[in-house]
């Protein structure tokens, strides 16, 4: 008589087959070479919790999801995003890549140009790694992926309440727009952003944002070796109620190294030219 | 019946716990995705360390002899440091063998996913490197 469960059986052993292949898939290489104080080493990872977040301190080298640091996995936006009328049509326009949008049908401005992410997006997108460093009066957050810093100011300020317009004394928008921030707790550093370029994508599915979008950081370093950056975005233009915009984790890396990393616009017209657009059917999005 | 579906539900859900490939910069949509392209006794004509991805140019023969111009792209370069890559890996006049999932549009362009080298040593792509078309740095990435 057949073993009722000899199916089951035989079909996880043929997924734990599977997985096993899987996991031997990688052809990391096997260096046993002195290693040089200049090299990121995505082997060496940091062990463990370390031990207790020291207190009120972010400063470090740390790795993102997908640098080989054993990052938990980032958590994506809320989707679908609360928009507004206007929202869904500011969002509707933009060709993100993705189901059935290539490379060469996007429009998306950095994908085709190199043009800033600009914030939030750049705390998203391609964050591999990044370095907190902090001054007495500000914190800085320097981002790998396109060698650019972000200003915290924690000197007390408050953020303007208007920016853009025809004044004389207007402010104009920034990519990275203007922030404040303060320590919640010991290990909790909560950075508030507005005065952001509206020409930029909030995220890199396409998500609007308007110039006085107000983004909330909350900097949770929950040991020596862990830290978390979740988003919220209020935007009451686009969107009818806050929303998160989701949550980045890092890992500490030990030599405090990461990598060079940029978009560069001769070098991407060529990759279009020469490989995305052929392969993508088109000859270029229209922006 | 049941214990099919019992087979069904765990199939999927061990499929689902591999690391199923993704592409976490540049998407898949170009690419025909079944059995790769292999392109035997290539020769490299240029090996472009440029962002947002390496490009690999290659001269292939094919059984006519009409010689085929081919370029494929690499995942990105801090990806592919991770499993060993840097600029030097490949130069012009290299003769390989390479597997390339090639455009839907049919032209000779791609996506990477090995090379051989004539001393049998192989370098694979980030994101489609396995031979099942699956990631090949998960040892690093996770």
């Amino acid at each position: 008589m057949q073993h009722p469960h000899r199916g089951v059986i035989a079909g996880v052993a043929g997924v734990l087959l599977l997985s096993a292949l899987a996991a031997a898939q990688s052809n990391a290489p096997q260096n046993t070479a002195p290693k040089s104080p200049w090299k990121y080493y995505p082997a060496d990872r940091a062990v463990g919790d370390g031990g207790p977040a020291p207190k009120r301190d972010l400063t470090g080298t740390w790795a993102g999801e997908s640098y080989g640091a054993n990052t938990p996995r980032n958590r994506g936006p809320e989707n679908p995003a609360p928009f507004t009328a206007l929202g869904k049509q500011l969002f509707d326009k933009n060709r993100a890549e993705g189901a059935g949008v290539t490379v060469a049908n996007s429009n998306d401005p950095h994908v085709r140009y190199c043009d800033p992410y600009g914030f939030p997006q750049n705390m998203t997108n391609e964050i591999r790694g990044l370095t907190v460093s902090t001054l007495p009066n500000r914190t800085f957050i320097m981002l790998m992926y396109m060698d650019l810093w972000r200003e915290i100011w924690t000197d007390g300020r408050t953020l303007p309440t208007v920016v853009g317009g025809r004044a004389r004394d207007a402010l104009d928008p920034k990519y990275n727009g203007y922030s404040v921030g303060r320590w919640e707790d010991d290990s909790t550093f909560v950075a508030e952003t507005t005065g952001l370029v509206p020409e930029t994508w909030a995220h890199e599915s396409g998500l609007p944002h308007s110039i006085m979008a107000r983004v909330t950081e909350r900097f949770h370093r929950s040991s020596k070796h862990d830290m978390s950056v979740e988003l919220t975005m209020n935007d009451p233009q686009l969107y009818s109620r806050p929303f998160s915009l989701g949550q980045v984790n890092f890992r500490w890396i030990p030599n405090q190294l990461f990598d060079d990393f940029t978009c560069i616009p001769s070098e991407v017209q060529r990759y279009l030219k020469e490989m995305a657009d052929p392969a993508g059917g088109g000859s270029g999005a229209a922006r | 019946m049941k214990t099919k579906v019992l087979i069904i539900v765990v199939l999927f859900a061990g499929l689902a716990a591999i690391n199923v490939p993704v592409f976490a910069h540049h998407g898949a949509a170009s690419f025909e995705l079944g059995a790769p392209v292999v392109l035997k006794n290539a020769v490299i004509t240029e090996f472009a360390w440029i962002n947002p991805h390496p490009l690999i140019k290659a001269d292939f023969k094919d059984e006519k002899g009409n010689v085929q111009h081919w370029t494929m792209e690499l995942g990105s370069i801090p990806s592919a440091q991770l499993i060993g890559w840097n600029r030097g890996s490949l130069a012009a006049g290299d003769v390989v063998t390479l597997y390339v999932w090639q455009a839907k549009t049919k032209e000779p362009v791609g996506r990477f996913n090995k090379v051989e080298f004539s001393d049998g040593t192989v370098l694979r792509d980030t994101q489609r490197g396995a031979d099942d078309g699956g990631r090949a740095d998960t040892g690093v990435r996770q």
